[in-house]
């Protein structure tokens, strides 16, 4: 069976003043269904630009990218952005969350952008704010809230359309050792309701909580090794 | 997604930043308001010509001495002394398809009675006047055919000399003097306010043969000159009476071609295209002078619009993130730049209405709003947020999410 997710021989290249930097480099990667990833590495080795293209919000400069069986790199733009809204999930390290609405209207917004009805967005918004815990704190807007807490909403809203992959980009890096915890314990749950998460981290005790740790540098990958 | 909902979030965006947003929407109401109270002021204007014309009299034909010159109609007094007494007598006798005709003669003459004295026209016309100016007296009765056949001296005088020199007294039955000449005041006009030609009211109507005869003299040149003709054609005659009048006058006169005609022929349709055209123009330069304010309006709302997207472009970042597709964002920021100047216009229409009617409400000007220049503002305010708003709203939608999520 194929790979949900399957890079071949990606780079992706930056033109500096006429030099070409290799963030990524003959990059080659699979993940399956259900899998948890820990991507680590140095500051500079590419992490990010490897969750952006995994994430669809930016193309290989060469290779060949299939997600869930679609080619993405024959994909529109438009294509590319309603991939990301059924089957993608971000969490962002500076969670990104609109600031002008409330928890509840932030984790509707993909549901806006799917198309689903108004009253199925709200009851479904409900349940992933109770699912991480914020039952109660529907009506708060960002400000209102705690680092950790701002983190669940947009776990919340990264959950809201039942996305197949969940990634996240040094989402602990903002908070106190206790609450990256708490992240970590979450993601676990989702790992074991079947979602593929993919976690970048600097930090080893966030590592350990993934059952497969991806180790790079310089726009390759140097070490891959699944946990027993 | 459906139209309520990129309204929701448009709204959402707009009260994002109150203030700012109430700022540029001042910018269109103030446009619109100025375009409904300059357009109703010009529509008045318009509205208030024609109802002069019409004032006039019905069916109403104009002869006048003189010819036009290159530089169109002139509008002052004929000079040239060439219509006569004698042209009005064939024209009644002659052209069937006038129903009546009145000779005017107009000079500037001293009046008294009792102690107060003033200058004002003495107009010699007529018995038929009031008929075909449809402009009658107001007490006691114009001067008939029999005083003007007699040269009788009676007078007929204007409810603003009656002001002047009988200080507001019933006027009827006392003396006055034109020029020295000792005159009976039989009737007096109805209030008439001024028109173009000057105040209506400020009037003496003597008969137009006791004029020749007292105080206007004969030109020995022509004879009985006059400064010009009214007729009355019959109902639906006008183009007829037009035609029969200046046949008479080019065969009187002696005209070989129309290049040479000594005599002015206005038909009221004439006047009242005239008075269309240059209070349409009037209409057309407050109309442009408001579009200005409202074009600077819109260059607001774009001003706006792109420094919103610029501000908002980390927001735009995490939109396209989850799933917000080209469509999504160009239709959010248009949205916006619509919302904002159809809230402006509604407003704007709201003050233009008020503002419109205060200015009537003052005297100086009729102002006339109408409906179509309130659908025409709404129109313009919502083509101004589509317009205006379209660029940045474009600008927003090709955003790379990428480099729009890493902004600050
Ligand atoms: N937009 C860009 N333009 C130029 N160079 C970039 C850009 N984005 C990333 N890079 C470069 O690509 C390399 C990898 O960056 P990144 O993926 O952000 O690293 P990491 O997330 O592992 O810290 C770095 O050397 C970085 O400077
Ligand atoms: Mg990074």
């Amino acid at each position: 069976m194929a790979s949900l997710i399957d890079l071949r021989s990606i780079n992706r290249v930056y033109e500096m003043g006429g030099e070409s930097l290799y963030a990524l480099k003959n990059l080659t990667l699979s993940i399956d269904t259900g899998s948890y990833v820990a991507i680590m590495g140095t500051s500079g080795s590419g992490k990010s630009t490897l969750m952006n293209i995994v994430g669809c919000l930016d193309r290989p400069t060469s290779g060949s990218y299939s997600l869930d069986g679609v080619d993405i790199l024959r994909c529109s733009d438009d294509q590319l952005a309603e991939v990301r809204n059924a089957k993608i999930g971000f969490v962002f390290q500076q969670f990104n969350l609109l600031a002008s609405m409330t928890a509840i209207d932030n984790v509707m917004l993909p549901m806006v952008y799917a198309g689903v009805p108004k009253v199925e967005r709200y009851n479904r918004a409900v349940q992933v704010l109770e699912q991480v815990g914020l039952g109660s704190r529907l009506y708060h807007r960002p400000n209102q809230l705690s680092g950790g807490q701002q983190q669940r909403v947009s776990i919340a809203r990264a959950l809201a359309n039942k996305p197949s992959i969940l990634l996240a980009d040094e989402p602990t890096g903002a908070l106190d050792s206790h609450t990256a915890e708490d992240t970590m314990h979450l993601f676990n749950e989702l790992v074991s309701h079947g979602i593929t998460v993919i976690v970048v981290t600097h930090d080893q005790d966030t590592a350990d909580h993934a059952r497969r740790i991806v180790r790079m540098r310089d726009g390759e990958i140097v070490d891959d090794t699944v946990c027993s | 997604m459906g139209l309520a909902e990129l309204f929701l979030i448009a709204w959402q965006g707009i009260l994002s930043n109150r203030l700012r947003s109430s700022l540029t929407v001042l910018g269109i109401v103030i446009g619109i308001a100025s375009v409904i109270t300059l357009m109703g002021i010009g529509e008045g204007a318009k509205l208030e010509a024609e109802k002069q014309v019409q004032a006039l009299g019905v069916n109403l034909i104009y002869i006048r001495p003189g010819s036009i010159g290159t530089s169109g109609v002139s509008m002052g007094q004929g000079t040239a002394p060439t219509l006569t007494y004698e042209d009005v007598l064939a024209i009644k006798e002659n052209c069937p398809a006038a129903e009546d005709v009145a000779a005017q003669y107009t000079s500037s003459l001293q009046i008294q009675a009792g102690e107060k004295n003033t200058l004002t026209t003495v107009v010699g016309t007529d018995p038929s006047f009031p008929d075909i100016r449809n402009f009658h007296t107001a007490q006691g009765r114009f001067f008939t055919v029999q005083e003007a056949n007699d040269s009788a001296r009676v007078c007929v005088v204007g409810d603003g000399v009656v002001e002047d020199v009988f200080s507001g007294a019933s006027a009827v039955g006392k003396k006055l003097l034109i020029r020295g000449e000792l005159f009976t005041v039989v009737g007096v006009m109805e209030h008439k306010g001024a028109n173009a030609t000057g105040d209506q009211d400020d009037q003496v109507f003597i008969p137009i043969q006791t004029g020749y005869s007292t105080l206007f003299g004969l030109n020995l040149v022509s004879g009985r000159a006059v400064k010009s003709i009214l007729v009355q054609a019959k109902a639906g005659e006008d183009l007829q009476a037009q035609f029969q009048i200046t046949n008479l006058l080019r065969l009187r006169h002696n005209i070989q071609s129309p290049d040479g005609d000594d005599f002015t022929i206005r038909t009221q349709m004439d006047i009242l295209q005239t008075a269309q055209s240059i209070t349409g123009v009037f209409a057309l330069l407050l109309g442009a002078t408001a579009s200005i304010s409202l074009l600077v309006g819109g260059i607001g709302i774009m001003n706006i619009m792109l420094v919103s997207v610029t501000e908002r472009t980390r927001e735009i970042g995490i939109r396209k993130a989850i799933g917000a597709k080209y469509r999504d964002i160009l239709m959010q920021f248009v949205f916006e730049a619509i919302v904002l100047s159809l809230t402006g216009g509604i407003f704007g229409i709201l003050l233009g209405l008020g503002s419109a009617y205060w200015v009537g409400s003052l005297g100086q000007w009729t102002t006339v709003v109408t409906p179509s220049s309130v659908v025409l503002s709404f129109l313009v305010s919502l083509a101004i947020g589509l317009f205006f708003g379209i660029y940045p709203a474009r600008k927003a939608a090709l955003l790379d999410p990428i480099v729009a999520l890493r902004s600050e």
